[in-house]
C-alpha cells in the first residue's frame, strides 16, 4: 500500500542513479542534493576517524575494510536486485532474510568438498550450484505467492539447520592455495578480494543500471500491472532475482571462508543484518530514493569502516552495534522527512 | 501493490454466503497440520501424548505465544517489529536487575514492563512522526537494544539470581502453577484474550486494521490512524517485555540476547495464523495455532532424539508447506 504511494510517478529515465540530472529538464520536486546525503555521510566519516587516528588510512587498513566489506556488498549487491524487482515494501515487496545463511552454506560446501577430495575448481562449483539451487526454491515459491518475507524466513531456518547439521558446529578448516590466493593474493599488485569485489561491482551495476534486464526489473518492482501491460513477465524477473541473490550470497560465503580461512558454522546469521543494512540503506546514495548497486557498495563500504574505525579508536565493541543503529537512523530520518516534503 | 503475488491479499470479492470446500481446506490448513504433528509424534514416541509432556509443551510455548501476540497486534497495524526480541531482553534486564537490588517483585514486574516499553515508543515516534518504514526502523532498534543491553551488562555478562534471594512472589511468575497450570500458561492465555478482544471486538482494533490494510483510506475517513498504530507499537512492546519478565523469572537471571530467538518464530506463528483468517488477517486464535505447531514441533524432535540442529529446517519445511499449500489453494480457487 505504501509503495503505491512512494513510487514517484513513472518516468521514461532509465537509470535512477543520481547522474541523470544534466541535460534533463528539471522533475518536479527531487533537489540534486538528496542524492548526495549518504555520499557526506561517508566522507563525514572518513574524515573524522582519519582525524581521530592516522592508522585509519594506512593501506593495510583500508585493505581490511575493503575485504570485510566485500562479503556485505556482494550478497547486498543480491539482496539489491530483489529489493529493486520485488518492491521495496517490505511486507510484501522483495526482501531475501536467506542470504545470509546461503553465504555461510556455500563456504561449507566448499569446505567439505575439498576435505572429501574434489578438486577445488568442482568444490566451488558445487558450493554456487547449491546456493543457486536454494535460490530457485525462494524464487518458486514467491512467485506461487507465499510472501517473500516468509519465503526467506523459512528458508533461512532451513538452510541454517542444515549448515549446522551438516558440520554438528565445528568449524571446517580450509587449507587450500586457491582460497589462500582469495585471501592474500593479488592480481597485477592489487589485493584479490578487491578485484572480486570490483569485478562483481562492475558486472552487477552495468547488469541492474545499463541492460534491458535490469531496467525491465525496476518497471517490475515499481509497478507491476504497468509492467504487465507493457509486456513483461513480472513472475520471470521475480523469481531470477532471488537465484541471483543466492549465486552472489555464494560467491561472498566464499570470499568469507577464505577471509576466516576456514568454514564457520552459525557466521550467516551474524552477517545477515548487515547485509540487509547494505541493502536497504543504498536509498540515501539515490537522488529518487531508490534501491542501487553503487549505493549498496558505498553502504556496505560504510559499514565495514564504521566498525573498522570503531576498533581502531579503541571503542569498546558492545558501542558499535549501538553506533551503527543511531547513523542508521538518523540518515533514515534525514531521508523519510526529505521525501515527504518532496512529494507534497 | 503487487497484486500478483499477494494471492490471500483482503480483497473483497463478493462470496456466496457458504465457503466453499478449498476455502474451508485451506482455512482449515494449519490446525490440520497440527492434528499431523499431533499423530506422527504419538506414534513415534510414547510420552508425547502424556498430559504431563503437553502440559510442558504448552509451559515452554507461553514466552513464545506472549511475544506472537504482540506481534500479531504490530502485523494487524500493517507493519513488522523485529524489535520485539530487544524488549524482551530489555523487560528481562531491567527485572533481574531490580530483584538483585532487592526490590519487591512489584516494583520489578513494573519496572520491567516499562523498560521493554521505551523500546516501543522510540518505534511509534520512528514510525508515526518520522515515517520511516517499520521494517527499517524496528531493525535500528535491535541494533541499537543489542548493544544497550551488553553496555549495561559490561559486555555481555548473564545476571544470575541465586535462587534462595529471589522473592516468592517473584519466582512464582515463571515456575508456579494455578491449579495445575503453570503460570506463564495463564498469562498468555489472559493476554491472547485480551489481545483479541482489542483487535476484533473493539473499535481501537478496527481502526487499526483499516490503518493496516487502507492507510490513506482510513485518514480521509477522519480516523486518528497515527495514534492507534502508534499505540499498536507500545502495546506489543509492553507485552513483549511482560514475556521478558517471566523469561527472567523462569531462569532466575538474564542472558544477553535471549530475546532474539523469538522474533523470527514469532513472525512465522503470526503468518502461519493467518492462513486461518478468511481475508488472510493475522489473528490471535490462528497465531497461537502457529505457536503451537513450533513448540509441538520442537517438543516430539526432542523426545525421538534428533539434534537440537535439526529444529531450523524443521521449522523452516513446517512454515513453507503451510503458505505454500495455502496459497496454491487460493489460485484454485481463483482460477475455478
Amino acid at each position: 500500500m505504501s509503495t503505491a504511494l512512494e513510487t514517484s510517478p513513472p518516468t521514461p529515465t532509465t537509470t535512477p542513479s543520481p547522474t541523470s540530472a544534466p541535460g534533463r529538464p528539471r522533475r518536479r520536486g527531487t533537489p540534486a542534493w538528496v542524492g548526495a546525503i549518504g555520499y557526506l555521510v561517508v566522507l563525514a566519516e572518513v574524515v573524522l576517524f582519519s582525524l581521530a587516528t592516522d592508522r585509519f588510512l594506512a593501506p593495510e587498513n583500508l585493505f581490511n575494510i575493503v575485504s570485510q566489506g566485500a562479503v556485505y556488498a556482494i550478497a547486498g549487491f543480491g539482496l539489491a536486485v530483489v529489493i529493486i524487482t520485488g518492491g521495496d515494501d517490505v511486507i510484501k515487496g522483495g526482501i531475501d532474510l536467506s542470504t545470509g545463511v546461503l553465504a555461510g552454506l556455500s563456504g561449507i560446501v566448499a569446505a567439505v568438498a575439498i576435505q572429501a577430495g574434489l578438486p577445488t575448481p568442482a568444490a566451488v562449483l558445487l558450493a554456487l550450484v547449491v546456493s543457486a539451487l536454494f535460490g530457485l526454491v525462494n524464487g518458486t515459491a514467491v512467485v506461487l505467492g507465499v510472501r517473500p518475507l516468509l519465503t526467506t524466513l523459512a528458508t533461512m531456518g532451513i538452510v541454517g539447520s542444515v549448515t549446522f547439521v551438516a558440520t554438528d558446529n565445528v568449524k571446517i578448516p580450509l587449507n587450500d592455495p586457491f582460497f589462500d590466493w582469495l585471501r592474500g593474493g593479488d592480481v597485477l599488485g592489487v589485493p584479490t578480494p578487491v578485484v572480486v569485489l570490483l569485478g562483481v561491482y562492475l558486472v552487477m551495476s552495468a547488469l541492474v543500471g545499463g541492460s534491458t534486464w535490469g531496467l525491465r526489473s525496476y518497471a517490475v518492482g515499481q509497478n507491476p500491472v504497468a509492467a504487465t501491460v507493457a509486456g513483461i513477465r513480472p513472475t520471470r524477473y521475480i523469481a531470477g532475482s532471488y537465484v541471483v541473490s543466492a549465486l552472489l550470497a555464494g560467491i561472498a560465503g566464499l570470499l568469507l571462508a577464505s577471509r576466516l580461512s576456514a568454514a564457520v558454522p552459525g557466521i550467516g546469521g551474524q552477517i545477515l543484518l548487515d547485509i540487509v543494512l547494505a541493502g536497504f540503506m543504498s536509498v540515501v546514495f539515490s537522488r529518487r530514493l531508490v534501491v542501487s548497486i553503487t549505493g549498496t557498495l558505498m553502504s556496505a563500504l560504510f559499514v565495514a569502516a564504521l566498525a573498522n574505525g570503531f576498533t581502531l579508536l579503541g571503542v569498546e565493541s558492545q558501542w558499535v552495534g549501538a553506533v551503527k543503529g543511531l547513523l542508521i537512523l538518523l540518515v533514515l530520518a534525514v531521508a523519510a522527512i526529505r521525501e515527504r516534503t518532496v512529494r507534497r | 501493490m503487487s497484486d500478483t503475488r499477494t494471492a490471500a491479499a483482503p480483497v473483497a470479492v463478493p462470496r456466496s454466503p457458504r465457503p466453499s470446500a478449498t476455502e474451508l481446506a485451506s482455512r482449515l490448513l494449519a490446525p490440520l497440520v497440527l492434528g499431523v504433528i499431533l499423530l506422527v509424534f504419538s506414534l513415534m514416541s510414547k510420552n508425547f501424548l502424556q498430559a504431563d509432556n503437553l502440559l510442558q509443551v504448552l509451559n515452554q510455548s507461553a514466552i513464545l505465544a506472549l511475544a506472537a501476540a504482540a506481534m500479531t497486534i504490530v502485523v494487524r497495524a500493517g507493519g513488522i517489529d523485529l524489535s520485539i526480541g530487544v524488549s524482551l531482553d530489555l523487560g528481562a534486564l531491567a527485572a533481574a536487575a531490580l530483584i538483585a537490588d532487592g526490590y519487591v517483585p512489584g516494583v520489578a514486574v513494573v519496572g520491567g514492563v516499562l523498560f521493554g516499553l521505551t523500546a516501543g515508543l522510540v518505534n511509534a515516534f520512528l514510525i508515526v512522526v518520522l515515517r520511516i518504514r517499520a521494517f527499517l526502523a524496528t531493525l535500528s532498534i535491535w541494533f541499537i537494544g543489542t548493544s544497550l543491553q551488553q553496555v549495561l551488562t559490561g559486555g555481555g555478562a548473564p545476571i544470575y539470581l541465586p535462587k534462595s534471594t529471589v522473592p516468592d512472589g517473584f519466582a512464582v511468575l515463571g515456575n508456579g502453577t494455578v491449579g495445575g497450570l503453570p503460570v506463564p500458561v495463564l498469562f498468555a492465555v489472559v493476554v491472547a484474550l485480551v489481545a483479541w478482544i482489542a483487535l476484533d471486538r473493539s473499535r481501537w482494533g478496527r481502526v487499526l486494521t483499516a490503518a493496516g490494510e487502507q492507510p490513506s483510506a482510513t485518514r480521509i475517513a477522519g480516523r486518528l490512524t497515527g495514534l492507534s498504530v502508534a499505540g499498536a507499537y507500545v502495546l506489543a512492546s509492553a507485552l513483549a517485555a511482560l514475556a521478558g519478565v517471566i523469561l527472567a523469572s523462569r531462569t532466575y537471571g538474564f542472558i544477553p540476547a535471549s530475546g532474539q530467538l523469538y522474533v523470527l518464530d514469532a513472525i512465522g506463528a503470526v503468518f502461519i495464523g493467518a492462513t486461518l483468517s478468511k481475508l488472510g488477517r493475522p489473528n490471535l486464535l490462528g497465531t497461537m495455532v502457529g505457536v503451537l505447531i513450533f513448540a509441538l514441533l520442537a517438543n516430539g524432535m526432542n523426545l525421538i532424539g534428533l539434534s537440537f540442529y535439526w529444529q531450523g529446517l524443521a521449522r523452516g519445511l513446517a512454515l513453507l508447506l503451510v503458505l505454500l499449500t495455502s496459497v496454491l489453494l487460493a489460485r484454485h480457487r481463483a482460477t475455478r
